[in-house]
């Protein structure tokens, strides 16, 4: 059998989606997207995050942050969505947990509703179109804040 | 239709497909149609609303819808499922945010309706009393067209 052993070049560089503890960071994704829900989970897992859930609106993704807490490390929140805005989400959730590391998901050209979202208490914020370098950057910033 | 409308979507389209497709686009040439026309078969529509109001349509064939959404994906998308249309939305959502970004940076005022897709044979779009203007795009999956109607409101 073939161990890690056996490529020693090969794993040099740790997944930056495991903590120091050899623990995968748990990632909430809000988004109601499909699309744009699949690109985060399939960038992140690709790190080893652990991908601790996907909600479609800001409603399922608060209520889902509840009943996850404490075992979740970051949640990426969209802006726009049905049901409940990625801001109100937000809000909540940092009325419920005022530690809650969230990453705002936005379009190009909502730079008022970003504002609000890092004055709410978003730690920071990624544009789309998303790409890989971007999302992990963003991501890992603010889990060693 | 005035042409500042359509500069900010071929230049949003030309830009946006790019870098999600990682690869050369073509721009073809601009061309006017008047009311009623078909469409190619998937269709994501984003309307307009404020000082000015219309909407623009991203228009493409189904094989290029597929070929577009596997791109995106990563992934060989064979059926049009709810997973393809959600990726094409969110193109047409990511190029419309872009070019009404620089819209506004212009100075005029509207809000997006969030974008709708249709699929289907034999469709038609009609608008009343506005031209519209096509830029079409190709792409390695195939052609894109961006189709704009925008008016001034009265
Ligand atoms: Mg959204």
């Amino acid at each position: 059998m073939k161990t890690k052993d056996d490529f020693p070049s090969l794993n040099e560089r740790p997944a930056e989606g495991v903590g120091p503890d050899g623990v995968p960071f748990r990632v909430l994704i809000v988004d109601d997207s499909m699309f744009i829900g699949k690109q985060i989970s399939q960038i992140l897992s690709s790190e080893g995050f652990e991908i601790a859930g996907i909600c479609a609106d800001g409603a399922a993704g608060m209520e889902r942050y509840k009943e996850l807490f404490p075992n979740v490390d970051i949640v990426t929140m969209d802006i726009t969505m049905p049901k409940m805005d990625g801001i109100t989400a937000l809000r909540k959730i940092i009325e419920f947990d005022k530690n809650a590391k969230v990453v705002m998901i936005s379009a190009l050209g909502k730079q008022d509703l970003v504002k609000q979202a890092l004055v709410t208490g978003a730690k920071s914020y990624i544009v789309k179109p998303l790409d890989r370098k971007k999302v992990l950057e963003r991501i890992v910033a603010v889990l060693n804040k | 239709m005035r042409v500042e409308y359509i500069n900010p979507f071929v230049e949003a389209s030309f830009n946006v497909l790019r870098e999600v497709l990682q690869s050369d686009v073509k721009r073809g040439e601009l061309y006017l149609k008047s009311t009623s026309m078909p469409v190619m078969g998937v269709a994501a529509i984003v309307g307009l609303a404020g000082d000015v109001e219309g909407r623009v349509l991203f228009d493409m064939d189904k094989p290029t819808a597929l070929k577009v959404a596997s791109a995106m994906n990563g992934e060989e998308l064979p059926t049009m499922d709810d997973l393809v249309k959600a990726t094409i939305t969110e193109l047409a959502n990511m190029i419309t945010a872009q070019a009404v970004t620089k819209l506004h940076e212009l100075g005029f005022r509207f809000d997006l309706t969030p974008p709708a897709i249709f699929t289907g044979d034999n469709m038609e779009v009609t608008d009343q009393d506005v031209e519209a203007l096509i830029v079409p795009m190709e792409v390695p999956q195939g052609r894109i067209e961006i189709n704009v109607a925008i008016r001034e409101r009265s």
